[in-house]
C-alpha cells in the first residue's frame, strides 16, 4: 500500500544523513517561498494564500486521525468552530489580547474534543465517523440557536486584536504580517505534529491504524490512545479556527456546519493521507481549482460540477493523493 | 520434570512468584455461545517452565480456550489464575501487561511495517509508550529488546524487510518474535506451524524448543505428531471438555484419545 520501492533505492548505509538533509533543504525552500510570497502577491492572492494555510492546518489536524490513527472524523467543523467562537467570545467579552483569545479558542476546542472523544472512540470505522458527524451537528444547532451568546445566524463580529509580543512589539495586523503570523503558527504546528507522529506515541497510533486488535493484544490500551489522538487533533483544529476568526474578524455558524468537515476530509484525500503536508497541498489545490474554475466559467455557471470531475480524476489517477508517493519517506 | 504441584493457591498473594505456584490455572472454565457450550468446565493446571500442548479435533474448543486466556473472550463462568493472580475477564491489553503473550492462528502482523518495526512496537509497549517528543528510533533499550526478539526467531537478517515481503514461514516466526518482544512469562502459540512445509515446521519446532528454556509455553495444535517430541504434557479437548491429560506417551496410548482421533 505504501510506497515501498522508494525506500529501497536509497542505500541503507548513509540513508539517514541523506534523508534528513534532503528533507530540511526542501523544507527551507518551501518556507522561503511562503515567506516572500506576500511581498510579491497582490492583496487578493495574499489573503487567498493565508486562508489556504489555515485550511491546511485544519486538514493537517484531521490527518492525525485519518492518516495516522485510521479514524475518519466528520467532527472537525465542531472543533474548528469552537476555536472560532472561543476566540471571538474572548475578544468581545474579556480582553483585546490575541494570546488570551488563542487560549480561549484552544480551551473551547479541547473541551469539545474531550466530550466527542469520550463517546465516539468506543466505536470504529463508519460508526465513529457518523458519531463525530452527529456531535458536530449538535454543536452547530446549539451555536445556531443560542442567539444571546453566539449571535445565532449572524455570528459574532469583533475588531481584530493587535499582534503583540509583550515589551517588544505591538502593532495592527496588516495582510502581510497576518500572513507571516499564520505561517509561523502553521509551521510550528507542522513541526509539532511531525514530532508527534514519529514518536513512540505516534507509532502506537499507526499500529492501531494497521491492526487494532493486534495493538491491544501486545499490551496497549487502545481506547486511551484514541481519546488522546482525537483531543490533540481537535486542539489543532481549534487553532485553525482561532486563526480563521482573527483573519476574518468574525465567527459564523456556517463554519460549524458539517460541510466544513467534508471539505477537510476531501483536502486529506486529494493531498495524501498520512503525510501531514499532503493535506495542506490538498487544501491549496482544491481552493485554487475552485477559484480558477469560478473565474473561468463565471459565477452563474455551476462550477462545482467541473470541480467534482477534477476530484474524481484525482481519486482514479492518484488514489494515494498528490503527495501519497512520498508517504513513507516523509514519515521516517 | 513436570510433577503436578500440589500446593493450595487459595491465598495467592502469600505465595506469588514462588516457583511452586502454577504459572496458569483454570478452574471450571466454561464458555457458551447461546445454546452451544464451546467450553465446559475446563480445569487445566500448568507448572512454571512447562511446555503444554492443547490438542483436539476441529471444533474441540481449542481456540475458544485460547481466546479466554488472552482476554478476547470473557468466560461465561469459571476462573483463570495466572501466576497466582486472578485474570478472569481482563481485557487483552491488561493480560498482555500481566505477562501472557500470544501468536495468532492467522498471520496477524503489520504488513506495511518492516520486521524490525513490528517487533519494536511490541517491545515499546513496556516502556516509553506515551512518549510524544522523542523519535521512536532513539531508544537503545527498545531497539535492543527488538533485536533480541528478532534474533531469537532467526529473522535478524530480514530486519529491514517489509513484513508483507517475508515468506509465510518467516511471517509466522515474526508472529512469535512479536510475542517474545513483550517479555512474557507465558507464551501461547495458536497453531504455530499451520500452513508450513515439513522443513519449516521442523525449524519452527526447534525454535519453540529453544525459547522454551526460559518460558512457559502453551501450544494449541491440530496435529498431534507436531507436538509429541516437544511438550511435557498434553491436554486433549473434545467437544469443549477435557478428554484426557498426561505425558505424550500416556496420551498416545489412551484408548479414548485414539478413538477420537481415528474417528475424525
Amino acid at each position: 500500500m505504501t510506497a515501498a520501492p522508494l525506500e529501497k533505492t536509497i542505500p541503507v548505509g548513509n540513508a539517514k544523513l541523506g534523508h534528513t538533509t534532503v528533507f530540511w533543504i526542501g523544507f527551507a525552500v518551501v518556507m522561503a517561498i511562503l515567506i516572500v510570497a506576500p511581498l510579491i502577491l497582490p492583496e487578493f492572492w495574499r489573503r487567498f494564500l493565508t486562508e489556504v494555510l489555515i485550511w491546511g492546518l485544519l486538514a493537517m489536524s484531521s490527518d492525525l486521525l485519518i492518516g495516522y490513527t485510521g479514524m475518519i472524523s466528520f467532527g472537525h467543523s465542531a472543533f474548528f468552530g469552537l476555536g472560532m467562537y472561543g476566540a471571538a467570545g474572548s475578544l468581545i467579552a474579556l480582553s483585546k489580547s490575541l494570546w488570551l483569545a488563542t487560549l480561549c479558542g484552544l480551551a473551547a476546542a479541547a473541551g469539545a474534543a474531550l466530550f466527542v472523544a469520550y463517546f465516539s472512540t468506543r466505536l470504529r470505522d463508519i460508526y465513529f465517523a457518523i458519531t463525530t458527524l452527529i456531535f458536530s451537528q449538535i454543536f452547530y444547532v446549539i451555536i445556531f440557536t443560542w442567539t444571546t451568546v453566539t449571535g445565532g445566524e449572524n455570528g459574532l463580529i469583533f475588531t481584530r486584536p493587535h499582534l503583540t509580543i509583550p515589551f517588544l512589539y505591538d502593532a495592527r495586523f496588516t495582510s502581510t504580517t497576518m500572513h507571516w503570523f499564520v505561517l509561523a503558527v502553521v509551521t510550528a504546528s507542522y513541526l509539532i505534529l511531525r514530532r508527534l507522529t514519529r514518536s513512540p506515541f505516534g507509532m502506537v497510533l499507526q499500529s492501531i491504524r494497521e491492526n487494532e486488535p493486534r495493538t491491544r493484544a501486545i499490551g496497549y490500551p487502545v481506547e486511551r490512545y484514541k481519546i488522546v489522538s482525537v483531543m490533540l487533533s481537535g486542539l489543532f483544529a481549534g487553532l485553525a479556527g482561532v486563526l480563521y476568526a482573527v483573519q476574518n474578524q468574525f465567527a459564523a455558524p456556517d463554519f460549524v456546519f458539517f460541510l466544513t468537515s467534508g471539505d477537510t476530509v476531501i483536502y486529506n484525500v486529494i493531498g495524501g493521507i498520512g503525510t501531514l503536508v499532503g493535506p495542506i497541498v490538498g487544501a491549496g489545490f482544491f481552493q485554487l481549482a475552485r477559484e480558477l474554475l469560478a473565474r473561468l466559467f463565471g459565477d452563474q455557471f455551476p462550477y462545482l460540477i467541473p470541480l467534482g470531475a477534477v476530484f474524481i480524476a484525482i481519486i482514479i489517477l492518484l488514489p494515494q493523493g498528490l503527495l501519497g508517493f512520498a508517504r513513507r519517506w516523509l514519515n521516517r | 520434570m513436570s510433577a503436578q504441584p500440589s500446593i493450595d493457591i487459595r491465598s495467592p498473594a502469600d505465595v506469588r512468584g514462588a516457583a511452586s505456584v502454577p504459572i496458569l490455572k483454570t478452574e471450571l472454565l466454561s464458555v457458551r455461545f447461546g445454546g452451544l457450550a464451546a467450553l465446559s468446565q475446563v480445569s487445566v493446571e500448568m507448572a512454571r517452565g512447562e511446555v503444554r500442548a492443547i490438542i483436539g479435533p476441529n471444533g474441540a474448543g481449542k481456540s475458544t480456550f485460547f481466546n479466554c486466556l488472552t482476554g478476547v473472550l470473557r468466560p461465561t463462568s469459571g476462573r483463570i489464575v495466572f501466576d497466582g493472580e486472578e485474570i478472569t475477564g481482563l481485557r487483552s491489553n491488561m493480560i498482555s501487561q500481566k505477562g501472557i503473550a500470544r501468536s495468532y492462528q492467522i498471520t496477524n502482523i503489520l504488513p506495511n511495517a518492516t520486521a524490525f518495526e513490528n517487533v519494536r512496537i511490541a517491545a515499546q509497549s513496556r516502556r516509553h509508550a506515551w512518549n510524544m517528543v522523542s523519535h521512536h528510533d532513539a531508544f537503545a533499550d527498545i531497539n535492543g529488546k527488538a533485536e533480541v526478539a528478532l534474533t531469537a526467531v532467526g529473522l535478524l537478517d530480514k530486519a529491514h524487510e517489509l513484513a508483507s515481503n517475508l515468506s509465510h514461514g518467516q511471517q509466522r516466526n515474526l508472529e512469535i518474535g512479536i510475542a517474545l518482544a513483550t517479555e512474557p512469562k507465558l507464551l501461547c502459540l495458536d497453531e504455530p506451524t499451520a500452513g508450513m512445509s515439513q522443513v519449516e515446521t521442523n525449524e519452527t519446532m526447534e525454535l519453540v524448543q529453544r525459547i522454551a528454556e526460559n518460558l512457559s509455553i502453551l501450544i494449541v495444535e491440530h496435529d498431534m505428531a507436531v507436538v509429541m517430541g516437544l511438550c511435557d504434557r498434553i491436554t486433549v479437548l473434545h467437544y469443549g471438555r477435557v478428554l484426557a491429560e498426561g505425558t505424550p506417551e500416556e496420551i498416545q496410548q489412551n484408548p479414548k484419545v485414539l478413538e477420537v482421533y481415528l474417528k475424525t
